[in-house]
């Protein structure tokens, strides 16, 4: 069983290639999608909205699950975890 | 170079622990696998698992991140040699049957299962969406299928494929269902799907 791969700290996409990680940059912790254009990690609301959108679109869930569903994947990720629960 | 030795060690271990957690769920069913048993499966100190996965639900998502890592390199290769829809249907089910019991068990489950499990789940379902419907895509330009919105073309592909592999039982002796129908419901989809 090979090692863990990297993955995003924010949103846990696996990042292979070096356009999958922000800036193109391989040492950065996060992926392309949940950056800016200058490598600065996006606010949650922002990423927890384009998370639940790629639920909707793929398998066509509410918006209410996907957004439900995307809080409980980004709650543990390292970018988030120290955000009050409540959020 | 010690250290070295003792990250392939960490590595090593995370490795037994999530091989041993993929059969015991498969076999017991994830809700009812607990890190003692795990542990107890490959005479590990139950302590030691909670070095590599604090929560028992960050071993049930190891062993889909692996799934979703063998379906990433399969995937990749339908991809990059610009191969139809037919070959990313084989390709998923490739890897399914490399992961079946467990991945039966987690299709039955899910509902039951806690919402990070859950939405690891939807997310890896995400991936397999945007594959399918890239492959579709392409042949949909050449004519050959016809267009179907993305969400249901997965979905229909995603419920078929499920209703085998949770009635297993019924539809395979004891052997794997994706090998006996896997081709079968391949054909059965394009015909579906042809223009």
């Amino acid at each position: 069983m090979p090692e863990k791969c990297i993955s995003c700290g924010s949103c846990g996409m696996p990042m292979e290639k070096p356009e999958d990680f922000a800036l193109g940059d391989v040492t950065q912790p996060y992926c392309a999608w949940c950056t800016d254009a200058r490598g600065k990690l996006l606010p949650y609301e922002q990423v927890l909205e384009t998370n639940a959108r790629i639920y909707e679109e793929s398998q066509g869930v509410t918006s209410e699950a996907a957004k439900r569903l995307a809080q409980a994947l980004l709650a543990d990720m390292p970018a988030w975890r120290d955000r009050h629960s409540s959020v | 170079m010690q250290a070295v030795t003792r990250q392939e060690q960490k590595i090593a271990t995370r490795g037994r622990l999530v091989n041993a957690a993929m059969v015991l769920f498969a076999r017991d069913g994830i809700a009812g696998t607990t890190t003692a048993d795990i542990a107890k499966s490959i005479r590990m100190s139950h302590e030691n698992v909670f070095v590599h996965f604090p929560k028992r639900d960050d071993l049930v998502i190891a062993v889909i991140d692996e799934f979703g890592r063998r379906l990433q390199v399969e995937f990749r290769q339908v991809l990059e040699e610009g191969l139809g829809l037919r070959a990313a249907l084989r390709a998923h089910l490739k890897v399914l049957a490399e992961f079946e019991p467990f991945y039966s068990r987690l299709v039955i489950e899910a509902p039951m299962l806690p919402s990070k499990v859950r939405s690891t789940l939807l997310m890896l379902h995400a991936a397999v969406s945007q594959r399918l419907f890239i492959a579709l895509e392409r042949e949909r330009k050449l004519g050959r299928v016809r267009r179907i919105e993305r969400p249901l073309l997965f979905n229909t592909w995603i419920g078929l494929v499920h209703h085998y592999l949770v009635n297993r039982d019924m539809f395979a002796n004891g052997n794997s269902v994706i090998a006996e129908h896997g081709e079968s419901l391949v054909q059965h989809f394009m015909t579906l799907v042809k223009s």
